[in-house]
């Protein structure tokens, strides 16, 4: 056997600028693969209504049976809930990365990561490529149900009847892709832990039936009390789907609210480096099992 | 009656089968079991916050809202244990052409596609979701001062609607699995199967004097799934109101007739399968 040092593998360094047009590349087929399937699509946003319809009813039903002072739940008004939960959709059709972390730690597993290694390509820049390519698809499908539903809810229900202000929408579309960035970063450096452990999945249930939680998908963080609100937003999760609905309905004070962002990107450029850190680390490792 | 008692057998062996099968993975079992007891957990959470934030929901109050959560629990792990999974492969089996073995067994096919398997990781939320509907019991004051007699009457009723709410949930799962024959590019049937399944997690009183009061009439009368958690919890956890015996009058008739026409579909459905392979 060779010594240790000899066999090592590295990561292809990254270039942005001059692998720019290649990743363009990736995307735009990315993007044409995804909307081969646009009716599938389309029907399966269809159905998400359900879920929708279900909430709204059983926070209107929590509120019509709340005894608090001026009917408020956290500091939701039943009409600013019912919009945060919509928004929470909204964050999550950027921030969610379904089968992101368990496709790599196969990769590691059964030696096709390889593939990308034999290439002049850098793995990450590739996955972040086409998964902004399966986005953007997702987007562009899914904005015409949503959009209706969102009318719907304004038209009929009053809901929405504040819209932010440029400055304030700016912002919102702003975290609305660092949520992307974050939510990519986050189960890519998951993934790499297939490195060192063989079976990821196990440990990506618990973290994301977790996550499901503490990034205030169930509930605004406010509603679970002062303490606990303050732990969770320590942590990036929440900006995978409370913050940017936070933002949206305006109830960032417009002195934390670029604060709030210039946060949000550091956790990214934390990421970033745990993220190449493992990847680095782990390719030592990595011994191409498998044909 | 000797066919049941051979069905049982063969269920009972490739229960035990599976069973081995499981142990040989037992960390993965493990897991599995963590997950689950997590995410009730989160629910208990979820539901601790609202109702410190109201007095009730849609007529349940805190101890009957926390039976209806412990009620589902257990039904979704009933099916989830001996149902689902299967009907899950099912459209595996079609587009590969994998039916054909299960086809030319001596076997009722119903039984083997849907019944086959056993999983035992989601047994315990059976087992949860009965400690839930108990600990929530303990604590009504209904319970407190129920005369014995009232008591086995509500227990005995639970059961069988139980067991209805079961069978109709099987059904609906059965039918909608029943469509893989013709969607062979249906990679999302455990999707659809969770968004419909959403219509069982709330109380059907969520739908009544609202705007998706016709949604709730279509849910419960058309389509019945309102009726599966909703039926049997209250029948043990709330005051008995008049127009409730007709509820479970529906219920236990939408039972009957969902099982047989849910096999019906299912034998249809089969007279469609062109076997893919081959």
């Amino acid at each position: 056997m060779p010594p240790a040092e000899t066999a090592v593998l590295s990561a292809p360094g990254l270039n942005p600028l001059r692998g720019l047009q290649k990743y363009l590349k990736i995307f735009r087929v990315s993007l044409t693969e995804r909307l081969h399937y646009r009716g599938d699509f389309f029907f399966g946003t269809v159905l998400r209504y359900l879920p929708m319809v279900t909430t709204i009813l059983l926070w209107q039903a929590v509120y019509a049976g709340t005894d608090n002072p001026d009917k408020k739940i956290g500091d939701y008004t039943q009409k600013e809930m019912i919009a945060y939960l919509l928004l929470i959709h909204v964050s999550r059709s950027f921030s969610s990365m379904p089968g992101l972390a368990a496709g790599i730690s196969r990769d590691i597993r059964d030696g096709n990561l390889k593939k990308y290694l034999v290439q002049p390509l850098d793995m990450i820049a590739y996955l972040l490529s086409y998964r902004a390519a399966h986005k953007v698809a997702y987007i562009a499908t899914s904005a015409l149900p949503y959009g209706l539903l969102f009318f719907l809810c304004w038209w009929f229900g009053g809901i929405f009847d504040t819209f932010p202000d440029a400055v304030t929408f700016v912002a919102y579309l702003i975290s609305l892709l660092l949520g992307f960035v974050i939510g990519f970063l986050f189960e890519t450096s998951m993934g790499m832990l297939g490195f060192w452990i063989l079976e990821v999945s196990s440990i990506l249930w618990v973290v994301n039936t977790l996550n499901f939680f503490v990034s205030g998908q169930m509930i605004p963080l406010e509603v679970m009390g002062p303490n606990w609100a303050m732990v969770l937003k320590w942590l990036p999760f929440q900006y995978l789907a409370y913050f940017p609905a936070r933002i949206f309905l305006g109830k960032v004070p417009p002195g934390e609210l670029w604060t709030g962002l210039l946060i949000e990107v550091a956790w990214a450029v934390v990421l970033i480096v745990l993220c190449r850190w493992l990847f680095a680390r782990g390719l030592r490792r990595y011994s191409a099992f498998g044909g | 009656m000797g066919g049941v008692a051979r069905y049982w057998r063969l269920f009972l062996a490739l229960a035990r089968f599976n069973l081995a099968n499981e142990l040989a993975f037992r960390a993965n079992f493990l897991v599995k079991i963590v997950v689950e007891t997590l995410w009730l957990g989160i629910l208990l959470v979820f539901y601790d916050k609202l109702f410190a934030n109201t007095k009730d929901i849609a007529t349940w109050d805190r101890n009957e809202y926390l039976f209806f959560v412990g009620c589902f629990y257990a039904l979704s792990g009933v099916i989830e244990t001996f149902f689902l999974s299967n009907c899950l492969e099912f459209q595996e089996l079609v587009r590969t052409g994998d039916l054909d073995f299960y086809l030319i067994k001596p076997i009722d096919e119903q039984f083997l596609v849907t019944a086959r398997n056993t999983d035992w990781s989601t047994m315990p939320n059976i087992l949860m979701g009965g400690g839930v509907m108990v600990y929530a019991l303990v604590h009504m004051p209904l319970w407190e001062h129920m005369a014995v007699p009232d008591m086995a009457f509500r227990v005995l009723s639970f059961g069988v609607l139980f067991l209805c709410g079961c069978a109709m949930t099987y059904s609906f799962l059965l039918m909608l699995t029943s469509t893989s024959v013709w969607f062979v590019r249906n990679q999302s049937l455990m999707e659809l199967w969770w968004l419909f399944t959403t219509l069982m997690r709330y109380p059907r009183q969520i739908f009544a004097n609202t705007w998706a009061s016709p949604i709730g009439t279509l849910f419960t009368f058309v389509i019945p799934v309102l009726l599966v958690v909703s039926v049997p919890s209250s029948t043990m956890a709330k005051p008995l109101e008049p127009e409730h015996g007709w509820f479970v009058v529906l219920t236990a008739v939408a039972t009957v007739v969902l099982f047989f026409v849910s096999r019906r579909f299912f034998r249809y459905a089969l007279q469609s399968y062109r076997s893919a392979s081959s």
